[in-house]
């Protein structure tokens, strides 16, 4: 099973891997993080010119970390728009997934929260800093390893 | 960043370690108004990461403050960020700064400096003793984080665990709750009928078997 976006680069010879369709139809495909830059300028010439959500998570304990791109294709006059779901994964370790805030603008504070929260660099963000987190903040909050700190907090006031 | 692994040794390291942190200079200036448990405290922090410790204690002995008699509120405006480098907790506020004593003069210039108020809600009982324990332990407590980059993260650790240690302290019944305080709302945890956990004997009569 195969859908339209990966028959496509298929076609184009690009290298990518279908995950299959989400609960909801959307094609999920996953990409190396040294492919994505072209394959998201590619897509974006394709059609793909609205990103609609942008989202990491932490795959596992000691395993990766996963970028997540919900790419729609917004055309006049098109009820059911094209939609399709890209997934990178980097390595625990020195996590550098290309960023595509010059491709879509509306990456720039979503990518600061996975740096934020992950600690995932997007190469060529233009301000890769905290956003949620205090600067001077120390580790990966979402991470699955991370250990918060005993900071003292009031919880048992009457 | 081979600084910041500094902050994450044990602190037992430090603690068993060298005792010559008693023998550091301490300096502490009772707060104007006796009535307020408000003492002020100020320590140096030698956070220069790449020289060695040696140094730091050759250094020790001739360091002293001053009490600074024209001390001015300084570096508090806008054009200096309008924020400061601090951990605020209900008990502890540290401080990277030198708070004058007597006139509150907040001089944000000196920031080779530490100052700590301790409970300036007057929530707890205190006494000259169980004051200069949280003293000690703040200076531990700086001594160990020495090296660490002067952020609020560390400062926030330090305060924490400057907390928890006061939070020992209600628990050994050590100091207790100010029961004329102007909210009661026992921040710490509901008063206990077993006022030093560490005392069997207490324990004994009231545990039932």
């Amino acid at each position: 099973m195969q859908g339209r976006l990966s028959a496509w680069l298929v076609k184009h010879g690009l290298v990518h891997r279908s995950l299959g369709f989400d609960y909801q139809g959307v094609e999920t495909l996953q990409i190396k993080p040294e492919d994505w830059h072209s394959i998201a300028v590619i897509s974006y010439v394709y059609g793909y010119n609205y990103l609609r959500s942008q989202c990491a998570y932490d795959v596992a304990p000691g395993g990766l970390l996963a970028s997540v791109y919900h790419l729609t294709r917004i055309e006049y006059g098109v009820d059911q728009p094209e939609e399709v779901c890209i997934k990178v994964f980097a390595p625990r370790i020195n996590p550098r997934i290309p960023s595509v805030f010059w491709i879509w603008k509306s990456a720039d504070f979503q990518e600061r929260e996975s740096y934020d929260m992950l600690g995932i660099s997007y190469d060529n963000h233009p301000r890769l800093k905290r956003i949620l987190m205090p600067e001077s903040w120390i580790g990966w909050p979402l991470r699955k390893d991370y250990i918060a700190p005993k900071f003292y907090e009031i919880q048992d006031a009457h | 960043m081979a600084a910041m692994a500094a902050t994450s040794f044990s602190l037992l390291g430090l603690l068993g370690g060298n005792g010559k942190n008693v023998a550091r200079r301490r300096r502490i200036a009772a707060a104007a108004t006796p009535e307020e448990a408000q003492v002020t405290e100020e320590v140096q922090e030698e956070k220069q990461p790449e020289e060695p410790k040696v140094k730091n204690q050759k250094r020790m002995p001739e360091k002293r403050v001053e009490p600074q008699l024209m001390a001015q509120s300084k570096n508090m405006g806008r054009e200096y960020g309008g924020d400061w480098l601090s951990s605020v907790t209900r008990h502890v506020r540290i401080y990277a700064a030198y708070i004058d004593p007597v006139t509150h003069a907040f001089d944000q210039t000196q920031m080779d400096k530490l100052t700590i108020i301790l409970d300036p809600q007057n929530e707890f009982n205190w006494n000259d003793d169980t004051c200069n324990m949280v003293y000690t332990y703040f200076q531990e407590l700086v001594d160990h984080y020495e090296g660490a980059p002067l952020t609020e993260y560390t400062l926030r650790l330090i305060g924490s665990d400057v907390e928890h240690y006061i939070r020992k302290l209600l628990y050994d019944g050590e100091i207790t709750y100010n029961m004329n305080a102007r909210q009661l709302n026992f921040s710490m945890g509901k008063p206990r009928v077993i006022f030093n956990a560490n005392d069997e004997s207490q324990i004994q009569g009231i545990m039932p078997q």
